[in-house]
């Protein structure tokens, strides 16, 4: 029998996240009230008289924040189920390439993420009366660019503290200088392209490039320190 | 056993002896520097140049030095590179803080703010608290703490092309990196001369804070040695 | 001219405040030897 490609091994590994997570639905309900009210808190935070006025560079910020925020949450599930039951002993001592766990863990968390932050946009417009539609496929790109740029940190980070006792704590205040750079470019990409009133859409250009490339390296980086850092555990 | 191990004590005077050297060149730096020839626009204040370039120079060899030490634990088992990434990330946070100080100084005589939110002072802000950030991991990040700074090491490293080159691309407040290489023929010497001694200074620190880890280790290992020892025979 | 003091004098107080609690470091450790040197001897 011809052994499974990496691809087909890691998304077998995707597979089995997002079925089990399919079921129970924890992580979708848990990140998404947090994601919406991040979102709320924001526009309690920016109200003057009735109305709530801000500007497509804040709405930019809040989104972004929000998925930050959030997909800290989802983050510090990843590895949840490989935490009961020694889970992740088995699984290391199975012939999978490390790699390929990491994609898998990887995609699976992202895809968790992307789900919850598409259901952010809507909330945003209705919410800030931002204009998402007339780039809304390019906005859909750069969640999936920021996603994946957070996630892929996020995965190595939630591995190490696996068995570690501060690791809520822990995981966000150290993920996010990493993350910064991803979270700046993607907001300021979003910001240009929910201003209505740009003369030119180069710097969303620029900035989703930017980001692009930053995914390339942290996910190279990632794919890479996946396995030393989790065989210790 | 025990008289074996070297004490971290006799081992300080040599690093006195190398730190008074250092010290020493302090003082001949700051004459040069007083004599050097006065920066047209900025007069006086420019000579905070002569240390605030350095301390970022050594911000960013610490963050690679780190990152070495780093990799060789992650992927060899090396106890010396774990060692060797927990000196250099403290270094780095020492010298970046001193990078953090004296750049805000410069700046508010200079341009008249403390801080503005350009690249070249973000992503240094972040590549220190990435640094500080390390040391946390290390310190309460529990089971995995030590894999998980070593990691984080790796990702920090990537920051510093960008802090390097952002002032190149971007256009910023911020000097840009051909300052160094189209300097005055009368500030070049101090430059490179102060340079030099707080590199100095940095791999001075550095082999005095190795051993000193080193001789934690040890010791660990022997306080566990005896304990059981003492365990076996009462 | 206080800014190039000010910033010259915060390394260098950076620099041996550092040296400093290294040093107490150090001391700690040599009283930890001295300790278990003690332990030793009266077993041997």
């Amino acid at each position: 029998m011809a052994r499974p490609s990496w691809v087909s091994q890691a998304a077998r590994i995707a597979w089995k996240d997002l079925h089990i997570e399919g079921r129970s639905r924890e992580v979708v309900y848990t990140m998404g009230f947090m994601a919406a009210l991040v979102v709320l808190v924001f526009s309690f935070a920016f109200i003057s008289g009735q109305e709530v006025t801000v500007g497509p560079d804040a709405i930019a910020g809040i989104l972004w924040v929000a998925v930050l925020f959030s997909g800290t949450v989802a983050l510090s599930r990843t590895f949840d189920r490989e935490r009961e039951n020694e889970a992740i002993r088995s699984l290391l001592l199975s012939p999978v390439p490390r790699s390929a766990i990491y994609a898998g863990k990887l995609a699976a968390t992202a895809a968790i993420m992307l789900l919850v932050e598409l259901l952010l946009l809507p909330l945003l417009a209705a919410l800030f009366s931002a204009a998402i539609w007339p780039h809304a496929l390019w906005l859909g790109l750069l969640l999936l660019l920021g996603t994946v740029g957070f996630a892929s940190v996020g995965v190595i980070f939630s591995a190490a503290l696996l068995r570690s006792r501060s690791r809520d704590a822990l995981l966000g205040a150290l993920l996010f200088p990493i993350v910064i750079p991803v979270l700046l470019a993607a907001s300021r990409a979003t910001a240009t392209l929910l201003d209505p009133t740009v003369p030119d859409l180069d710097p969303a250009f620029f900035w989703t490039r930017f980001l692009a490339a930053l995914d390339v390296v942290f996910v190279v980086v990632g794919l890479w320190s996946f396995e030393p850092v989790v065989m210790g555990e | 056993m025990l008289s074996s191990m070297p004490s971290a004590r006799k081992s300080n005077t040599a690093f006195v002896v190398g730190l008074l050297l250092v010290l020493h060149g302090f003082f001949v730096v700051t004459l040069l520097v007083a004599n050097a020839p006065q920066e047209k626009t900025m007069g006086i204040v420019q000579k905070i140049f002569y240390f605030h370039v350095p301390c970022a120079w050594l911000l960013m060899l610490s963050t690679f030095v780190c990152a070495a030490g780093s990799l060789a634990y992650l992927f060899r088992g090396s106890e010396r590179g774990d060692r060797l990434a927990l000196c250099s990330a403290e270094l780095g946070v020492l010298f970046g803080l001193c990078v953090l100080v004296t750049g805000p100084l410069w700046a508010r005589a200079a341009w008249g703010v403390f801080w503005t939110w350009d690249v070249r002072l973000t992503s240094s802000l972040l590549l220190w608290l990435m640094l500080v950030a390390y040391g946390l991991a290390r310190r309460y990040g529990g089971a995995g703490g030590r894999r998980l700074a070593a990691a984080m090491a790796l990702f920090a490293a990537t920051d510093v092309p960008l802090v390097y080159l952002s002032v190149n691309v971007w256009r910023t407040l911020h000097p840009t990196t051909r300052v160094v290489s189209s300097l005055a023929p009368g500030m070049r010497l101090p430059f490179f001369l102060s340079l030099a001694i707080f590199s100095g200074l940095w791999g001075v620190l550095l082999t005095l804070r190795m051993r000193v880890e080193r001789a934690q280790s040890r010791l660990l290992e022997l306080t566990i040695a005896i304990e059981d020892a003492e365990e076996k025979s009462p | 001219m206080t800014y190039v003091a000010l910033a010259y004098g915060f390394i260098w107080g950076a620099v041996l405040t550092y040296v400093l609690l290294v040093g107490r470091r150090v001391a700690r450790i040599d009283a930890e030897i001295e300790d278990l040197r003690q332990r030793v001897k009266p077993g041997a």
